[in-house]
């Protein structure tokens, strides 16, 4: 496990039932910081639901979770959620042109720091013009990853974000988290594919009824 | 004025209408006839009942015992409003709300102004008419924010993980929800005297009253109908928005929307 000086998130005894099913039993485990670590394990097991926990998405029955050592709940919540970007498995556009959605978050993003940021997830620059209607899936998933990338984030939270989309957007996405670690920040990564989790993480977690089990330690 | 208004015999007389509903209910074999018969019964006895009371009231309550009826009607109001969204959180106290503050708005403009006299046997009808429309519009914008909320969760909560706060992430589905539930009364106001002869209006010239007259009243009608819709969608869609989210900006669990609004 990570020391305590360098865990980002750190879940104390967290306990969440979640529809009559118990999907974490008195979990402790912890989370480094200027790392990748993959959360692993079957549909249903509460992957999804341990990630909503860390941007208070979701609140534990019992426990606490913790940033950097304070519990979550003792900070403000929306500046929380823009230092912690979540990215949903399905990407949901919420505007109907790119640039629009890249300002979804952000309203005085600039059109230079919009092109960076489709950069940043191997899209044209010359999209920003575009309409989001005619997007394929993949794109519209790497421009939900430049618009939780618009604030500025410290810890990426992303849930399969590559399960629907082709060799081509898969790569940049991994290519994304990676620059992402490499400048410094966080990943948190809910992920099936297991040379996924091989390429890009450095602590692997095993979520099965209801415990987190490491399976690939630090370094 | 004389007023046409039927004597008692001329109502007792009306009742071969119903007989001729009933006589096709039983020449048809619909089954329906004993079912009219009740129905005629039961609506000629709750009009009798209510006229009673609103005549004690008329001539004895005075303007207190006006807005105790209105209150009661509000409260009635906010019942069927409530039923219709239910599974939205707070769904009484909101629509309950909505409706009364509606009602007061518009009741108390018009009384303020002058437009309509204080005496019960008119805050009365025109409150009920009032306490109506607001009704209607609380219970179109809460179903529709419930249907919204629900429907549309994945883009409220993308749009929370941006760190927006729960007003600004829920403001595209009020507004919509708002729309939705003003649509019926700004139809109705442009369409009033082209489609139909409005109630209020109907009623006058029954009674008597010169149509240049009874337009006068009309128009009032319409322009607080406007109003009380207005007022009563907004305010139950800005308390419904809050009651949607909790502190930390999280959208409550709701029932799945269903394909058709349960009767």
């Amino acid at each position: 496990m990570a020391s305590e000086e360098a865990a980002l998130f750190s879940l104390e005894q967290v306990t969440l039932r979640r529809g009559g099913t118990l999907l974490l039993d008195q979990v402790t485990c912890q989370m480094p910081a200027g790392a990748c670590t993959a959360v692993t394990g079957l549909s249903g097991a509460g992957k999804t639901t341990l990630l909503r926990l860390l941007n208070r998405l979701e609140e534990p029955d019992a426990g606490r979770v913790c940033l950097d050592g304070r519990a979550l709940a003792d900070l403000d919540v929306l500046a929380l959620r823009r230092q912690v970007a979540l990215v949903a498995q399905a990407p949901v556009l919420l505007t109907g042109q790119v640039l629009d959605e890249l300002r979804a978050g952000q309203p005085d993003l600039g059109a230079q720091d919009a092109a960076s940021l489709l950069e940043q997830v191997s899209l044209p620059a010359a999209m920003l013009a575009r309409g989001t209607a005619g997007l394929s899936g993949g794109e519209a998933q790497r421009l939900c990853l430049a618009r939780a990338l618009a604030a500025g984030p410290r810890v990426l939270l992303l849930d399969e974000p590559t399960s629907a989309l082709d060799a081509v957007s898969t790569h940049a996405v991994e290519q994304a988290a990676k620059s992402f670690i490499a400048a410094g920040g966080s990943v948190v990564l809910v992920s099936h594919d297991t040379g996924q989790t091989r390429r890009i993480a450095s602590q692997v977690l095993a979520l099965r009824d209801g415990h987190i089990t490491p399976v690939k330690e630090p370094p | 004025m004389n007023p046409a208004v039927p004597t008692w015999a001329g109502v007792a007389a009306s009742l071969a209408l119903v007989a001729v509903a009933v006589a096709i209910a039983w020449r048809q074999r619909l089954h329906l006839a004993r079912e009219i018969v009740l129905a005629a019964a039961r609506a000629g006895a709750q009009l009798a009942a209510v006229g009673a009371i609103l005549l004690i009231v008329f001539q004895h309550a005075g303007l207190a015992g006006a807005a105790g009826w209105l209150a009661i009607m509000v409260l009635i109001a906010g019942q069927v409003a409530a039923r219709r969204a239910r599974g939205l959180p707070q769904a009484l106290p909101v629509a309950t709300a909505a409706i009364a503050a509606a009602a007061a708005a518009t009741m108390g403009t018009l009384l303020a102004l002058g437009v309509i006299s204080t005496q019960a046997r008119v805050v009365i009808p025109v409150g009920g008419m009032i306490v109506s429309g607001a009704m209607a519009a609380t219970a179109v914008t809460l179903t529709r924010l419930r249907e919204e909320a629900a429907a549309a969760r994945p883009a409220i909560e993308a749009r929370l993980c941006l760190g927006l706060p729960a007003d600004r992430a829920f403001a595209p589905h009020l507004h919509a929800a708002l729309r939705t539930a003003l649509i019926p009364a700004i139809d109705s106001t442009k369409t009033v005297g082209l489609i139909s002869l409005p109630g209020a209006m109907t009623g006058l010239i029954l009674a008597g009253v010169s149509p240049l007259t009874a337009i006068r009243y009309q128009i009032v009608v319409m322009y607080m109908l406007l109003a009380a819709a207005a007022l009563a969608a907004l305010t139950a869609a800005r308390l419904a928005g809050h009651t949607l989210f909790d502190d930390a900006h999280r959208l409550r669990p709701l029932p799945a929307p269903a394909g058709k609004d349960q009767r």
